[in-house]
């Protein structure tokens, strides 16, 4: 981190000193650098620099613990005052929380904070027996350790009418004890767990934990703990996790006092997929199984959707022609988005500030409301200079980090629990009871049905031909004939009118399987010749067969065949399925060492009934 | 380096964090300077090791007397690396 600029704004008395002081201390991340900008931030209230003119809320902190709060509260304070909330400090005595909590008379409750954070002692927190007491001993004494730090926080709540934020405790992370840590409920590792689980899942509305466990682990057990701070000034932790606890613990205070953000505003080309649509076409984008880039653009899409149930709004506003960023959304299988996810999609080349204003207006939400995720520099520098309000992010390089760029960007978290929540809880234990039910039940029919199965069967599509591709060259052992074939060759299958092929995909209520059967069939005398018949392993004994053979005698009767005709060539892998098709009610008509051909009637075939729902079927235009 | 080098880096690192200048001799020492609080003396040493990159071993830093003697151990753990 480099200084010099924000150390001559300070000498020229120039107030610009303000806004790169908070721009640093966001971008800090060693303690050293954070204490460097708080001095710096002390000397410039020292020389009366004028600051920007802003509202700065005014907030009563007391910390209060088993440490010492120094350096931890200069941190805080520097923290919640860039944060554009001033902080009126009162700390405790180092390991003096329990009487200050306990005594009404108390300097604490003289103070009258308005939030108050506990940091309880880790030596506390400790099973007072022999690691081979019963189970239950130790449990009970975990249970116990739970209900006085909870009564703890709710006596500071009563008494000052305060939000309480406590920490919970850093897991040890020496090898002692051995693999034996975990099967002892009286080790420091597992007590600590779970009075930490205990304490989260126990507290009530006003009190929010700063999770300890989670920002060691974070950062690491070993970089945490710093032993010699503890014997030269009992320090709760490294200068590196005290970084992380103050950043949290302000984190949590400002997010006691403003809303999380409501909508999230996306790009398309290189941000929802690899490529760009008007250029690379429908076919061309990177996006789905086909390659570890496109994985990378799905799972990022698979995360924004969480974020939709979680109950964020979507949106897109991006430089496109309108026709084609559409047709992605219609037409391309492996899209998770669909139009009716987006709350506003705003395709033109209008400045995306105008268009994140627009929305703005539109459903009625201030512009603090929205996050702006892009790939582009120049764009995200757009919304900061004509929308200032609106929070920016800008993608890195690699699509693979999108998703963990989101997940700490921090604006989408949920702070309270509302009546609603319960109230879903309960709904939760309702089904939770059925598919317990569920669970119970062994015959392989109920499961089937359980899993609610959808399928979706597709004549051969450019979109797919990279991903058909993949899977017949790929494909080993549900694979009946093994025939290897280039995209230019399924292209040219595609334009021939005595060759149907077609493939399947499948989704069940646990997730998407996307493309997992693909089949090619040659029509040749009033017979169909099956040419190519292979499956993803992962889709076996779920119907997925039967499906397959109903849509080949439907495609085989509207080509007029009175005849499947199968043969299984072996190779070194594909045993498993030499006996396919006389598992589906073929009969055997050749056979020799190198091949097995097989012959199935359509005269009289009724279609297997399964428990997949088709949802679509091959050279229908639906 | 020597002591007057690392008196001398000290000195940048003193100016950043203290509020009034101090000038620093091998015979100043945390009582001359008001603001050199045990407070602030947990944040100043971890600046110090970041910047010279040593690590001090548990109460050694409290025995030197002076900037003199903290320089000097300054250097012997850095000899150390």
């Amino acid at each position: 981190m480099d200084t010099g600029r924000l150390k001559k704004l300070l000498l020229d008395g120039d107030p610009a000193f303000w806004a790169l002081l908070k721009q640093q201390t966001r971008d800090a991340q060693a303690f050293d650098e954070l204490f460097l900008l708080s001095s710096l931030r002390k000397k410039a209230r020292a020389r009366h620099l004028p600051d920007l003119p802003s509202v700065q809320e005014k907030i009563r902190l007391a910390i209060v613990g088993g440490y010492s709060l120094y350096p931890l509260q200069e941190l805080i304070e520097h923290l919640c005052e860039m944060e554009g909330t001033t902080c009126e400090l009162w700390t405790g005595d180092f390991d003096n929380y329990l009487s200050e909590i306990m005594d009404e008379a108390s300097g604490l409750y003289a103070f009258a904070p308005q939030v108050v954070l506990v940091m309880p002692s880790e030596n506390r927190c400790r099973y007072t027996g022999a690691f081979t007491d019963p189970r239950e001993a130790q449990l009970a004494e975990a249970n116990h350790v739970v209900r006085s730090l909870l009564e703890l926080a709710a006596r500071v709540h009563e008494k000052t009418r305060a939000e309480v934020i406590m920490t919970n405790f850093m897991l040890p992370a020496r090898y002692d004890l051995g693999d034996y840590r975990s099967r002892s409920a009286g080790s420091d590792w597992s007590f600590r767990k779970r009075v930490n689980l205990e304490l989260g899942l126990e507290a009530p509305p006003s009190l929010r934990i700063c999770d300890l466990e989670f920002l060691s682990h974070r950062l690491g057990g070993i970089a945490s703990r710093d032993e010699r701070s503890w014997f030269e000034s009992k320090q709760a932790g490294s200068p590196a996790l005290l970084t992380a606890l103050a950043r949290e613990a302000v984190h949590i205070i400002a997010s006691l006092r403003s809303a999380s953000k409501k909508v999230l505003v996306l790009d398309l080309d290189n941000t929802l997929w690899g490529g760009v649509v008007a250029d690379d076409g429908l076919e061309g984008i990177e996006l789905g199984d086909t390659s570890p880039r496109g994985e990378a653009f799905k799972a990022f899409q698979k995360y924004i959707a969480s974020l939709k149930q979680r109950g964020v709004l979507l949106a897109v506003a991006s430089k496109n022609d309108y026709a084609k960023a559409a047709e992605v959304f219609e037409k391309h299988p492996e899209m998770v988005l669909r139009l009716d996810d987006l709350v506003s999609f705003k395709i033109n080349w209008d400045p995306k500030s105008d268009n994140i204003r627009q929305m703005s207006a539109e459903l009625n939400l201030g512009l603090d409301s929205f996050v702006f995720v892009d790939d582009n520099p120049a764009e995200i520098e757009i919304v900061r200079q004509f929308a200032p309000e609106v929070a920016t992010i800008l993608l890195g390089p690699d699509p693979s980090e999108y998703v963990a760029q989101l997940q700490d960007c921090r604006w989408f978290e949920r702070s309270t629990i509302t009546a609603e929540d319960l109230e879903r809880t309960k709904q939760y234990q309702t089904e939770a009871r059925r598919k317990e039910f569920q669970a119970n039940i062994t015959d392989m029919d109920s499961y089937l049905e359980s899993l609610e199965m959808k399928g979706a069967l597709s004549e051969f599509t450019a979109v797919d031909v990279p991903r058909i591709s993949q899977l017949i060259n790929k494909s080993n052992q549900f694979n009946l004939t093994t025939r290897r074939r280039t995209e230019a060759d399924i292209l040219a299958l595609m334009r021939d009118p005595a060759c149907v092929g077609f493939s399947m995909r499948l989704a069940d209520r646990f997730g998407d399987h996307g493309l997992i059967a693909i089949v090619i069939g040659q029509v040749r005398d009033a017979v169909m010749q099956i040419d190519t018949w292979l499956m993803s392993c992962r889709v076996l004994k779920r119907q997925v067969e039967e499906e397959v053979l109903n849509e080949l005698a439907r495609l085989a009767a509207r080509h007029n065949c009175a005849s499947l005709h199968g043969v299984y060539l072996p190779t070194a892998k594909n045993e498993m399925v030499r006996d396919f098709y006389p598992r589906m009610g073929f009969t055997l008509t050749s056979e020799n060492e190198n091949r097995r051909e097989f012959e199935l009637s359509l005269k009289n075939y009724s279609p297997i009934l399964t428990k997949i729902k088709i949802t679509r079927r091959a050279y229908e235009s639906n | 380096m020597n002591q007057t080098d690392v008196i001398a880096k000290l000195q940048t690192i003193f100016d950043d964090v203290f509020l009034e200048p101090v000038v620093l001799t091998p015979a100043i020492s945390a009582k001359d300077v008001s603001e050199w609080d045990s407070l602030m003396h947990i944040s100043l040493m971890v600046s110090v090791e970041k910047a010279f990159d040593v690590r001090f071993r548990v109460g050694e830093v409290e025995n030197a007397k002076n900037i003199g003697e903290f320089a000097d151990l300054i250097l012997k753990r850095q000899q150390e690396r």
